[in-house]
């Protein structure tokens, strides 16, 4: 009796997990083919730099080059863009990128962390006059600030790529969050023990905020190298500070017809995100899981 | 007697606001930083879209009226709110749905697929226009290439039917993939597992979990992505510019590109272009503004 009960019971549970694993394989796979999907023209133009010219657009097209060359990344390295050269034009651009990320986490995460944690007067209205700029969306600006970065003499010059963006209504909004919810016994007790407001910051709450600092400044670094529109219309002279992404805008326009000189520039781009991404990978995760979860 | 108790009132009054001093000092840089380069350039903005260009006069909303009897402004503005609203409803679909498939598979793989698919999100747009004109190419890119090999006519994505709309969107989605399936997948994890537990003794359904716990729980989540989504795809402007340019026949023209072009372009009127400038910029604070009004109603229910 008890046999005639518990045997279809048994095979029903045991369906049931060999069920819930198939499914659990067929979503594994489905994860994996989305990812390989989201990557793939990422990894097409890899090979594709090392094409020579007549494999570029041949019929039917080859993922990896049938006769390899590195001539289109000698012909990118050794060209003459706008005045400067592409390597030239990276190190400007790698300069502006990291004083953009250095100066800007100080100045926002300063902010953030006297909007949250230090008592003064008209702070609301302080909070609010910092807030409303992340609402301005930078075209209704755009002509108005090139007038203002021209009347301080700031066109061409480095300044300009980096100063007018260091201040950032949304990264003092996240870090003033994140000091919010950062408990405040150690603080407390270095308050009571005299220690200045500005020395509690370099001591205690700068160590406490590397992955919020990752997060940010990964944006703020990826941000400026990534940076077209506003180069454009500011760097107009200079050619020593002509940005990466002009460069290739420029090539796009210019090596129309050896379309394997731009491939290979735009894949020398590409390590510059994917080497951070390496580095940061498990910061940059968790942080958005920060910044998304509430 | 009340000497005393006023200093006792003021001292620890003080003692509250001891390091206001600090306070300033900290929250003054940003504050001259954006009143100089957020501000001064907004002020500027509203005085020129309220004033005759040639004259410099005041003249009431004729700016406005202007913009809005130019054709491609008003055909850009239509073209984004339905690139916006294909964007948005492609978008939140498929990086939710993703999102739940990571949330179902093992940790271990679903860190390394999240990586992966976070890779596009650090590329420029220029960037990202260069390698799909790459393989959306006419001339023999690897679509055309598929194509032919399968004895069927190449398409010529920039210039053919409604097919430049797809070569814009496509990079678009592409780019923002990433970051929306890592929020959404943040909101997932954030739901109590408990609450599942007791629905599965309860012998609910996979639907019936999603509607009445993972729908509900991740309503802030979504709300947060909307809005990213939208004012993000209504100020779209490199991957059109790079692209198509606007083109065929101002398909993809948006407003930031038909501004950004005007802008440029010094025979055009330069207030009146501020002018749309302004009206875009409405459009977005009402935007958010509806977004943080729902997510303040929602936290008092709570």
């Amino acid at each position: 009796m008890e046999n005639v009960i518990n045997i279809p019971k048994y095979s029903y549970h045991k369906r049931a997990k060999r069920r819930k694993k198939t499914i659990k394989i067929l979503l594994t796979i489905t994860a994996i083919i989305v990812a390989f999907v989201v990557i793939f023209p990422v990894l097409w133009i890899i090979p594709a730099a090392f094409k020579p010219k007549n494999e570029l657009f041949s019929i039917p097209n080859t993922f990896f080059p049938v006769n390899g060359t590195l001539e289109n990344f000698t012909k990118v390295f050794n060209a003459d863009i706008n005045g400067t050269t592409l390597l030239k034009s990276i190190g400007a651009t790698l300069l502006v990128a990291t004083l953009a990320t250095f100066t800007s986490l100080f100045v926002n995460m300063l902010t953030g962390y006297a909007l949250a944690r230090i008592n003064f007067k008209r702070k609301k209205l302080i909070w609010i006059f910092l807030l409303f700029p992340m609402f301005i969306p930078g075209i209704t600006i755009m002509l108005t600030s090139i007038k203002v970065v021209y009347a301080l003499n700031m066109i061409d010059t480095i300044f300009v790529l980096f100063v007018p963006g260091m201040a950032n209504s949304y990264q003092i909004f996240f870090f003033r969050q994140f000091y919010l919810n950062i408990p405040s016994n150690i603080e407390e007790a270095a308050v009571i023990d005299g220690c200045s407001r500005f020395k509690i910051f370099f001591k205690i709450i700068i160590p406490m905020s590397i992955t919020p600092m990752v997060v940010i400044g990964v944006g703020t670094f990826m941000g400026a190298w990534n940076n077209f529109v506003w180069p454009t219309l500011t760097i107009t002279e200079n050619d020593n500070l002509i940005q990466i992404m002009q460069i290739i805008r420029t090539l796009n326009t210019t090596y129309k017809g050896d379309y394997g000189v731009v491939i290979a520039a735009t894949l020398i781009t590409l390590v510059v995100p994917i080497a951070v991404l390496t580095i940061f990978q498990k910061k940059i995760v968790e942080g958005i899981a920060l910044s998304g979860g509430k | 007697m009340s000497e005393q108790t006023l200093g006792k009132r003021r001292k620890k009054k003080s003692l509250e606001y001891i390091d206001a001093p600090s306070g300033y000092a900290m929250v003054t840089p940003a504050i001259i930083l954006l009143g100089i380069f957020a501000y001064i350039p907004l002020i500027m903005a509203l005085f020129r879209a309220f004033s005759d260009y040639s004259t410099g006069q005041f003249c009431g909303f004729d700016n406005f009226d202007y913009i809005l009897k130019t054709p491609s402004f008003i055909k850009s503005f239509g073209n984004v709110v339905l690139f916006t609203g294909i964007i948005v409803v492609a978008q939140m679909l498929l990086s939710f749905f993703f999102a739940s498939v990571l949330y179902a598979i093992d940790m271990k793989v679903a860190n390394v697929v999240k990586v992966i698919c976070y890779v596009p999100c650090l590329i420029s747009g220029v960037v990202a226009s260069i390698i799909y004109i790459f393989i959306l190419n006419y001339g023999g890119g690897l679509i055309t290439s598929i194509l032919i090999q399968l004895d069927k006519d190449p398409i010529a994505f920039t210039t053919q039917g409604y097919w430049p709309i797809f070569c814009v969107l496509l990079p678009t989605f592409w780019l923002g993939f990433g970051y929306n399936t890592l929020i959404m997948y943040a909101g997932l994890l954030n739901v109590p597992r408990v609450y599942y537990e007791v629905a599965d003794i309860d012998g609910a359904n996979y639907w019936k979990k999603m509607v009445y716990i993972t729908l509900p729980y991740m309503k802030n989540v979504f709300v947060l992505v909307l809005v990213n989504l939208i004012t993000g795809t209504l100020q779209m402007m490199d991957i059109p510019y790079m692209i198509t340019g606007g083109g065929p026949l101002e398909m993809t023209l948006t407003p930031s590109l038909y501004l950004f072009n005007s802008f440029r372009d010094s025979g055009r009127p330069q207030n009146v272009t501020i002018a749309g400038a302004l009206l875009v910029m409405i459009l977005i604070v009402t935007v958010n503004l509806v977004a943080f009004k729902f997510i303040k109603s929602e936290k008092m229910e709570e």
